[in-house]
């Protein structure tokens, strides 16, 4: 790679000389940052992704009773004690209806991922993980990669109404995708900055250029102010600098073997089988950076799911089946809420039993868990259950459970959307329509 | 219709000291002091339905109601033939493919019809059941005026747990033995959907001189145009305002007094909203009346029965043949048909069924000549909390969204 | 008028209260109504950062209000009782830098956009792939001129144009130069610090003058709470702001328009502290009401309110505590048990006869504001009247104090505020203190945690009696009068007001023109916008104390100001 350097640019292109001195790098960035970095002072790509359950959840065994950090996990969480530093739990977070005729199980689902309920699967933006791909996801060989596990080739990733992208929905199919024809060694590709990371640097080395002046023409209490000002700048300037650099380079990988075939169906069993097998496929090509972002679908929203030998799925199950009068809640519904926490804890266990930096990937990642509703027998769109798993590299902070207080979901959206480095501002629709972050997610 | 004002079951204690009022005192807008307990607006109380469903007898397996069993879905029916067992040896998913085949084939009329959107046209469902005892207790307002003094308490009249007579609630009957009415079943529940913002009721009282007796309060019924306010705990807040709908058809006025703390009303045609699955529905209860207790928390408790049409009834709980998108016109075939059917699967019932039990159970508006009834005796259980009502064509909460239905927001 | 305050307990603990110090002080050589402007005094020069708001609006003048500012900002910091105050003592963190990057990216990204280019930009290339020197140069004059508050310097203008050729050579792109050349810009220090500048030739008595483009940006922000427009940058390179003719002329042209009114809510949500709104928490349990909307909803009914009666009213200050004019949205309606008949956005109306509201202490912004998240606070809104409305300072609580008693609102024995607060002040290290704070804020207490009505509390009828510095009342209504009638209420909005513009404390010496202000103030009827206008015609305005601190000298603006505005 041609060595670039901050001040050979803009001198370059004033004056036709090129020498340049090469920053070292702040101590307080390599503090505030160090997740991002690999051992090897490289820089970590971050994935986004995301993962749905359908049917919601019962909510007296799934919300934590208090907020913050030391809260007791509930029965249906249990499964994942072990993230529990790596999850955020959020509550109480509402799609707002604004009167649009709630479509069961996809309302909800959409509405909190475009920001804008609608009756139907006709979605008036994009889904956030579109968003956020276009984002970070643009150099990789797959813009995302869809699976579903429960034998449903569909997805809730759009980038406009009528084209969802399609799931894989066959663990081996998902092999053959990734790792068959076409696969790129990791190590073996070539790293090109990118222009425009270096113009940027350049220019906000120029602002830079402006201190010894301005420094001279102010009192010493101001000195002191502008001090401070000068190097922040420079610290932004040593993120610019630091993505100029190559990523680290992929160690320990080690091409996975072909999955067996296996039976696509909702059979619960099966389908705890066939995530298992995709969710260690798809960490393995995170891992090798053949993808930033994906999408999971555990079950459909309205939840396909069954036991062996049984014809009522998890979906029927909720509007069927009477509350078990002693303990107030429908009993197979929530044996069907409570395989989903167990296939998610499958999922955080595959994507951190891979090492990457000083921690595993699970911490470069930020993935976004959710639901459709809450409440699946009233399709309740208030209070959908999410979970925020990993940090994304440091960009979010996790370890809590935060209620939302009947607040607008996008909220989450939105946080999630702007710790991933999109540019927005506001998101949402009329109720949904938010500028307001969650303050606790963000370091 | 006669007069017959019997106090139901007491809704906790009566009117409190504080909500004891001067008589006279709130007849004008002009009110000078009104009780801060309630929400007063323009000389009229105001308050909005937080809780609503309808009043049943008890579970079937509890009250040995339904000793022929329960109604079942195309299913299970299909289950009792002699090939409709799972064989031996035979693979879920090609079992499920053949229920699911002979349940299409059971649904459809020799016409090509689905028998939810024609179920006149359907044979008798022998395995629908109805509760045909009325020896159990269920809760109520004698709506005919039969039963009170007793010469003529008909057979199909039931008895309150408090022994109030001539209790008409001939749609328990119809659904009394299908498992999703029970009370753990999901089909009572629809006024979870009031919370959601997707329909509501309101209610008003004007020209009342004293809130424990009165004889002569005009009370208004209507539906509401907004959505209902909720806390985060997703508990309905007192004291907000609503507007009435605007469309006449769901407002009513009727006259009614106040006999120790409980509101009775004269007989009066409303119709409020309803949403099923996205299809927007009309629920309309001919001959209503009120009969509330006025609580110490300023809140409304009690009744609300009447005769609903039994086409609409049959719409709202099985059929959806009349559902309407949001711009009010037709719901999409599709949907109306996957609602009707796709309902009676999971909560255990045919169309036919329903709609033959609901015009064999009929009691309300019938014919002098034939005996044929229209409308079925209905009975429902309501709470409300003071709001202030008011009449106002401002913008709709959804004006902005309608908009947006329409040009794309993004 | 302030011998009252001689019967006034102060502390005697020995934190005497500072404000009521400075004011028996200053009030002794007051001035006569009418009177002459005394001589200018002048602070420091003071670096300010652009708030939030000023941001916001300053993009939004100089680009369109549909540009996106996509970023987060920092909280602001408080400083001396005003978020004013600490624009000039905030530092620029990390984090702030690359929330200023992103934002920055997202306005020029959008400037340059194709649907914005034709409109924003003042020229187009031949060719959009090969830089065109001529026209990068205009827009980087025309944008520099705006965001920077002054002319580019010539080292500035090759600077951004160097930068903007070489990211159109990199990228291919003349759009992607400009943008990149306005992304310089608008991370500049001169562009998110207001960098004051003195003229050092205009001298007064030892005295200096800021510069015409300083003074712009002071008028700019104090009148509009946004960036100086190009007709005031205009008069700036002209020199007319250095004549009192031209002064005048801008002064009545920004009060005249409709952006004076974000000055004057900039001004209110300072003292009125709205930030502290984003760390309120109030317990669902206990007020289900409350929500996010609520709070919005909250502030903007009292800032509505206040530009409602100072601007289009042209009301008298003091009345601001005792009307019963009002706007009201549906979810307020709820918490003010009041009905709203408009659904969606703002109801003018008026709180009824015998509602027990007037003015905007009796909000719930003020009252939700300053209580606890569980329980109402007397202590917390006495303290708040005093020191937001009053200017007198109360020391801090002395360490180690028994709250126990005070907050256990279960306490059967108990049953009021009233009552605990009684207990605590036996207490001889509190009651010096809890006796100025408490008697103002008990008559609050009609109102809960979240400033809805009530008659009693665990099941006790409340006592609302009160008093005010001599006033004694019953209730809400009496302390409404007594907020109006108090001495103290129009000096202090006039300090806060002085304060806010010049983002400094003011100075020992400033005390004769705070007298001045003061009378003039009351010969116009108590009204706030001829307040702003006596302080920006004022020569203490723009003057600098060269001796007072940190002052910047520099030649490089006078330089610039012979080049005059291009625009």
């Amino acid at each position: 790679m041609k060595k670039f350097n901050r001040r050979t640019l803009l001198r370059g292109a004033l004056q036709g000389i090129g020498v340049g001195v090469a920053l070292p790098l702040l101590d307080c960035f390599l503090d505030t940052n160090g997740k991002a970095f690999a051992a090897t002072g490289a820089r970590l790509p971050v994935r986004f992704g995301t993962w749905i359950w359908g049917c919601g959840f019962i909510p007296e065994l799934w919300v934590p009773t208090t907020t913050g950090r030391d809260y007791a996990m509930p029965e249906h969480l249990k499964p994942v004690e072990a993230y529990r530093d790596q999850l955020a739990i959020l509550s109480g977070f509402d799609v707002k209806l604004d009167g649009v005729p709630n479509k069961p199980h996809v309302t909800g689902c959409l509405g909190l991922r475009t920001g804008v309920p609608v009756p139907n699967e006709n979605v008036k933006a994009p889904t956030l993980d579109v968003l956020i791909g276009d984002q970070i996801g643009t150099a990789t060989r797959f813009r995302s990669l869809e699976l579903s596990t429960s034998g449903v080739q569909r997805s809730y990733s759009y980038r406009a109404a009528g084209s969802a992208n399609p799931s894989e929905v066959s663990p081996l199919a998902l092999y053959q995708r990734i790792f068959g024809e076409g696969f790129q060694d990791p190590n073996a590709m070539t790293f090109t900055p990118d222009t425009e990371v270096m113009v940027r640097q350049s220019v906000l080395s120029a602002v830079g250029d402006e201190r010894r002046k301005l420094m001279k023409q102010v009192g010493a209490a101001d000195r002191q102010r502008l001090n401070e000002y000068f190097t922040s700048l420079r610290q932004l300037e040593q993120q610019l600098a630091l993505q100029l650099e190559p990523p680290a380079p992929v160690r320990g990988f080690v091409m996975p073997d072909a999955p067996p075939e296996t039976s696509l169906d909702s059979e619960m069993g099966n389908v705890m089988e066939n995530h298992k097998l995709m969710a260690g496929l798809l960490a393995r090509a995170l891992q090798c950076n053949q993808t930033q972002v994906f999408n999971v679908l555990l079950s459909d929203t309205a939840s396909n799911l069954r036991r062996p030998g049984a014809t009522t799925t998890h979906h029927t199950l909720t509007h069927e089946e009477p509350d078990d009068k002693v303990l107030g809640y429908q009993k197979d519904v929530a044996w069907f809420a409570q395989q989903s926490m167990l296939a998610w804890r499958d999922f955080l266990d595959a994507v951190s039993a891979i090492p990457e930096g000083d921690g595993t990937l699970l911490d470069n990642c930020l993935v976004l868990a959710h639901s459709d509703c809450s409440i699946a027998k009233s399709h309740a769109v208030e209070g959908i259950p999410i979970m925020i798993a990993g940090s994304g590299g440091g960009r979010v902070k996790t370890g809590f459970h935060l209620a939302g207080a009947a607040d607008p979901i996008t909220r989450v959206g939105l946080t999630v959307q702007q710790a991933m480095g999109v540019q927005v501002e506001k998101w949402g629709a009329l109720s949904m329509e938010t500028n307001r972050t969650v303050t606790d997610l963000l370091s | 219709m006669k007069k017959s004002h019997r106090i139901g079951r007491p809704f906790g204690r009566l009117i409190a000291t504080a909500l004891t009022l001067v008589p006279g005192l709130w007849q004008s807008a002009a009110l000078a002091d009104p009780p801060a307990s309630l929400a007063v607006y323009n000389g009229r109380a105001g308050f909005v339905v937080t809780t609503f469903s309808y009043v049943l007898g008890p579970d079937a397996d509890e009250a040995g109601t339904c000793p022929r069993g329960m109604a079942k879905n195309l299913a299970e029916i299909y289950a009792l033939e002699p090939d409709g067992r799972q064989q031996p040896g035979e693979p879920d998913a090609a079992y499920t493919a053949r229920v699911r085949q002979a349940v299409a084939a059971l649904a459809t009329l020799p016409d090509g019809n689905n028998v939810c959107l024609h179920p006149e046209a359907a044979p008798a469902d022998p395995h629908f059941r109805t509760v045909t005892r009325s020896d159990i207790p269920v809760d109520g307002v004698d709506l005919d005026g039969k039963g009170a003094d007793s010469g003529d308490y008909p057979a199909d009249d039931f008895t309150s747990p408090e022994g109030v007579r001539g209790i008409d609630n001939q749609f328990y009957r119809v659904v009394g033995c299908s498992r999703s009415f029970q009370s753990t079943g999901p089909s009572n529940t629809f006024g979870t959907e009031m919370l959601t913002g997707a329909w509501g009721i309101l209610v008003t009282l004007e020209g009342i001189d004293d809130l424990h007796n009165d004889d002569a309060v005009t009370v208004g019924i209507y539906a509401n145009a907004d959505p209902i306010q909720l806390s985060a705990a997703r508990e309905p807040l007192g004291f907000a305002t609503y507007a009435m709908d605007q469309d006449p058809r769901f407002r009513a006025t009727t006259s009614g007094v106040i006999r120790d703390g409980v509101l009775y009303t004269e007989p009066v045609d409303i119709r409020f909203h309803s949403i099923v699955n996205s299809l927007r529905l009309e629920r309309p209860l001919r001959h209503a009346r009120l009969q509330v207790t006025l609580g110490d928390d300023a809140g409304l408790q009690g009744f609300l029965a009447g005769y609903t049409p039994i086409e609409a009834m049959y719409d709202m709980q099985y059929g959806y043949r009349s559902g309407r998108g949001g711009d009010g016109k037709p719901g999409p075939l599709k949907l109306r048909l996957g609602t009707a059917n796709g309902a009676a699967f999971v909560l255990g019932h045919t169309c036919n069924g329903g709609w033959q039990a609901l015009h064999q159970l009929a009691d309300g508006d019938c014919d002098g000549r034939s005996g044929e009834c229209t409308s079925i005796s209905t009975q429902y259980r309501l709470q409300a909390i003071p709001a202030f009502v008011v009449d106002a064509v401002t913008a709709s909460s959804n004006a902005e969204l309608e908009k947006a239905e329409r040009v794309d927001v993004y | 008028m302030f011998t009252d305050y001689l019967r006034f307990p102060l502390i005697k603990s020995g934190a005497v209260c500072v404000g009521l110090l400075a004011t028996l002080l200053s009030g002794c050589d007051r001035g006569q109504s009418g009177a002459l402007e005394p001589d200018p005094v002048g602070g420091p020069t003071v670096m300010r950062r652009l708030t939030e708001s000023q941001y916001r609006a300053t993009i939004a003048d100089i680009f369109g209000a549909d540009i996106p500012v996509a970023a987060r900002f920092e909280r602001e910091l408080r400083a001396e009782g005003l978020l004013a105050i600490g624009t000039g003592e905030a530092g620029v963190s990390p984090f702030s830098i690359e929330q200023y990057d992103a934002a920055a990216r997202s306005v020029a990204a959008a400037v340059v956009s194709e649907e914005k280019r034709n409109s924003l930009l003042s020229c187009q290339p031949q060719d959009e792939a090969v830089f065109d020197g001529q026209c990068a140069a205009r827009i980087i004059d025309d944008y520099g001129l705006l965001l920077f508050r002054r002319p580019l310097t010539e080292a500035e203008q090759e600077k951004y144009l160097g930068a903007a050729q070489q990211a159109s050579e990199q990228l291919h792109s003349f759009y992607a130069g400009v943008k990149h050349a306005l992304v310089g810009l608008l991370m500049a220090p001169d562009f998110l610090l207001r960098i004051e500048r003195t003229n050092k030739s205009a001298t007064d008595a030892g005295r200096q003058q800021l510069d015409a483009w300083s003074k712009a940006s002071r008028l700019s922000y104090f009148l509009t709470n946004s960036t100086p427009d190009r007709e005031l940058l205009r008069a700036a390179g002209a020199g007319e702001l250095d004549t009192a003719t031209g002064l005048q002329q801008q002064v009545e042209r920004l009060i005249a328009s409709p952006r004076f009114e974000a000055a004057v809510r900039a001004f209110f949500a300072d003292m009125l502290q709205y930030d502290l709104f984003d760390d309120l928490a109030k317990d669902p349990s206990i007020y289900p009401a409350f929500n996010s909307q609520v709070a919005a909803d909250a502030r903007e009914q009292t800032l509505r309110t206040i530009v409602d009666h100072l601007i289009t009213q042209q009301g008298d200050y003091r009345e601001l505590f005792t009307t019963r004019k009002t706007f009201l949205t549906r979810p307020l309606g709820i918490v003010y048990r009041l009905p709203v008949v408009t659904r969606n956005g703002w109801e003018e109306t008026e709180y009824p006869l015998g509602s027990h509201r007037a003015g905007i202490q009796s909000n719930i912004d003020f009252l939700a504001l300053h209580s606890h998240p569980g329980r109402s606070s007397p202590t917390l809104r006495g303290l708040a009247i005093r020191d937001i409305f009053l200017c007198q300072e109360v020391p801090d609580p002395p360490a180690n104090v028994n709250f126990a008693v005070v907050q256990d609102p279960s306490n059967q024995a108990m049953p009021t505020a009233r009552d605990r607060l009684t207990a605590h002040r036996t207490e001889p290290s509190c009651a010096g203190c809890h006796k100025i704070m408490d008697p103002a804020g008990l008559t609050l207490e009609n109102y809960d945690g979240l400033g809805s009505y009530r008659t009693h509390e665990n099941g006790a009828l409340i006592d609302s009696s009160g008093s005010l510095d001599g006033p004694q009342f019953d209730d809400v209504d009496g302390l409404a009068q007594a907020l109006h009638d108090h001495p103290e209420t129009p000096r202090c909005v006039v300090e806060k007001l002085y304060r806010f513009a010049v983002g400094r404390d003011t100075v020992w010496d400033e005390r004769a023109y705070m007298d001045y202000l003061i009378a003039r103030f009351v010969d116009s009827g108590y009204r706030v916008p001829e307040l702003m206008r006596t302080i920006a015609l004022s020569k203490n305005f723009f003057a600098i104390d060269p001796d007072s601190g940190h002052g910047v000298t520099t030649e490089h603006a006078s330089a610039v100001t012979e080049k005059g505005v291009r625009s």
